[in-house]
């Protein structure tokens, strides 16, 4: 792995906390809220980004800064299909398989995906570069099928384009 | 799309919330208001807030985020008291399967919104906005954080603005993938930093909404429709659309035609038209066999109402179904709907919050005999026993969800019960399309 691969993964059992200049974004989205609960989703947002999951570490730790139980934040993560208390690959990528999607073969592509890359729902491939999930209507049905490839939107597919597009990433 | 525009100015003849979009860089402040942007925002701070409200209500717009609701009525509840702590919450969560209105709007022109945003904060007296947007909208939360910037740079937000002594702050606020997010007491849940679970109504957010305070929910669409309706008036506003259902609509069509996208159409413009001129016809020149009008939460219209119906409020209710959030999913011949059922009943089983039990097992089990068939072990009263299944589901909970996943069931099963019995007794693996 190289170097900066290690940068956003994060090894059970050491302890987390944000970056310096995560912290200064923590405190600024403070600001944006009447109490410190309403700042919650943004913050884990922001630990994701840091390291693309939230590790008991990480609870831990946005438990303390905020005050809040760590039950209560673990109840919120499993609420959110884009909360990862499983260890995610540094690329995530969507595939969206709700219905415009899935009458052009949306399903078929998620599937394909996971037998070319030999992985499952959210596991990382062996290389740890992609995690797939399957996900419902995107809200960019005009591009069906369409998948999101970390931030950014690309669609319509097909398996072999999808293919192509994941073997592209660093 | 196909109209004429004029060049680098609004073109507020044709369109009402798509009216900047032919604009090259409207996302920018400066190119947004050398076409007329935030004119009316200022026009606004001279006029008295109630008589703004009024003007909305006069307007006949009604919610855009699938109930319909008068947007002046609505206001109407708000706590007039300008000195009392109220919020103004926008809804952009957009996860209605088959809608990307908002998507295209606000991707497009961020200003729109926030100066409709700014001018309803004004009228509504709220001190505070902020847009949820849902979490898969990164670039599209980036652009409204970019545009938000750019305005409090300009003065349009914060204390004191344009020195009319009035404070408005405005945040853009990521979900995380929960479609019941969209629900606007799910959403305030969420926003408050815990699962986005729906509370019972009354009291209504207007009352009580977040933090306990009363908070306006709008969907995008809506709020981006003040300033054309503040500037020309809600007498011009009615001219588009029908008596009931007045202004212009976003639809966003996806689905078997040639040129899926999103339109802007006065309410009461045919779906033949809609499917024939603005989206190039059928895919492939195939027959249409049904479309789902309004959402997944919509029930289904078969081929002869999608070619009769008029995509108003009213009209699309006398075929049964509902405009919901203008979402248009066409569906040719080749398609099986019993694919298009089992999609749409695993979505709301996935989705459903939990916290009630009609919702929570019903669409657990609605999906369930899509998953027996998987195994041949799913019979041809299954459909009866969904259609039974989905009716005790309905008016029984806490949100609409419920209801949502139960009408297009019974919808389906309306027209197509011959086709559904045949699907879930079909051995899967003869089944590929
Ligand atoms: C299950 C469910 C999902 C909803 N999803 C959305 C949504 O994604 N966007 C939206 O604007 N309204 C959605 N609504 C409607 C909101 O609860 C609320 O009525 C709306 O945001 C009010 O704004 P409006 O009056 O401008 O339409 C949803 C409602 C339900 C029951
Ligand atoms: S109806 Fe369904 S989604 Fe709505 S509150 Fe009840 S369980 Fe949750
Ligand atoms: S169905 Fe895939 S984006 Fe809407």
């Amino acid at each position: 792995m190289s170097s900066n691969v290690s940068e956003k993964t994060h090894s059970l059992g050491t302890p987390f906390s944000f970056t310096s200049e995560n912290l200064k974004t923590y405190e600024e989205l403070l600001t944006r809220y009447d109490d410190v609960e309403s700042a919650l989703l943004p913050v884990l947002h922001l630990v994701q980004e840091q390291i693309n999951w939230l590790p008991t570490e990480a609870i831990a730790y946005v438990s303390g800064l905020m005050n809040i139980p760590e039950i209560k934040i673990k109840e919120v993560i499993s609420f959110y299909d884009m909360f990862y208390d499983v260890p995610v690959a540094r690329n995530m990528v969507h595939v969206c398989t709700n219905i415009t999607c899935s009458m052009f073969g949306g399903r078929e592509i998620y599937q394909g995906l996971l037998k070319h890359f030999d992985t499952d729902y959210l596991t990382p491939t062996r290389d740890g570069r992609i995690s797939l999930q399957k996900m419902e209507c995107l809200g960019a049905c005009e591009m069906a099928p369409c998948m999101r490839i970390n931030n950014d939107y690309v669609g319509p597919v097909d398996l072999t384009a999808a293919i192509q597009k994941l073997e592209e990433l660093p | 799309m196909e109209r004429v525009m004029e060049k680098d100015t609004a073109n507020y003849k044709d369109f009402t919330l798509l009216s900047y979009h032919h604009i090259p860089g409207v996302h920018n402040l400066d190119v947004f208001e050398r076409a007329g942007g935030y004119e009316m925002m200022k026009a606004c701070f001279e006029k008295d807030p109630e008589a703004i409200k009024e003007e909305v209500k006069n307007s006949g717009l009604r919610g855009r985020g699938g109930a319909g609701f008068p947007t002046g009525v609505k206001w109407g509840f708000f706590s007039k008291d300008r000195n009392a702590k109220k919020y103004l919450l926008c809804n952009a969560d957009e996860s209605e399967p088959g809608t990307f209105k908002d998507r295209f709007l606000v991707e497009k022109n961020p200003h729109i919104l926030i100066e409709g945003m700014i001018i309803s904060a004004w009228a509504l007296g709220t001190q505070k906005g902020y847009i949820y947007i849902r979490g898969e909208f990164y670039q599209q939360a980036m652009i409204l954080e970019r545009a938000l910037k750019e305005a409090y740079a300009k003065g349009y937000l914060g204390k004191n603005i344009m020195g009319k002594g009035f404070d408005f702050d405005l945040y853009v606020h990521r979900g995380a993938g929960a479609y019941i997010c969209g629900e606007e007491t799910g959403m305030i849940s969420s926003l408050e930093g815990k699962k986005g679970q729906p509370k019972l109504k009354p009291p209504f957010p207007a009352i009580k909404g977040y933090r306990g305070l009363p908070t306006m929910v709008n969907n995008v669409e809506s709020l981006a429709a003040v300033p054309w309706i503040m500037r020309f008036g809600a007498a011009e506003y009615k001219k588009f659309g029908t008596e009931k259902s007045a202004g212009t609509k976003l639809f966003s069509i996806s689905g078997d035609v040639n040129k899926p996208g999103v339109i802007e159409v006065p309410l009461g413009t045919s779906l033949k038209e809609i499917i024939e001129v603005h989206c190039g016809g059928m895919r492939n020149g195939n027959k249409l066999k049904a479309v789902i009008p309004g959402g997944s939460s919509a029930p289904v219209l078969n081929a002869d109402d999608s070619y009769s119906v008029k995509m108003d409020y009213e009209d699309v209710a006398s075929k049964g179904s509902m405009l919901g959030s203008g979402a248009i999913v066409v569906i040719d011949e080749t398609r099986n709907m019993g694919d298009i059922l089992k999609y749409t009943l695993e979505f709301y089983h996935h989705e459903s919050c939990g916290q009630c039990t009609p919702c929570r097992e019903g669409t657990g089990w609605m999906e369930s005999i899509f998953k027996r068939r998987e195994t041949g072990k799913a019979a041809k009263s299954d459909i009866e026993l969904l259609d039974k299944t989905a009716a005790s589901m309905r008016g029984q909970t806490i949100c609409a969800l419920a209801d949502a996943a139960a009408m297009p069931t019974q919808g389906m099963i309306k027209f197509f019960r011959p086709e559904l019995e045949a699907y879930v007794t079909t051995n899967v693996n003869s089944n590929k399309r």
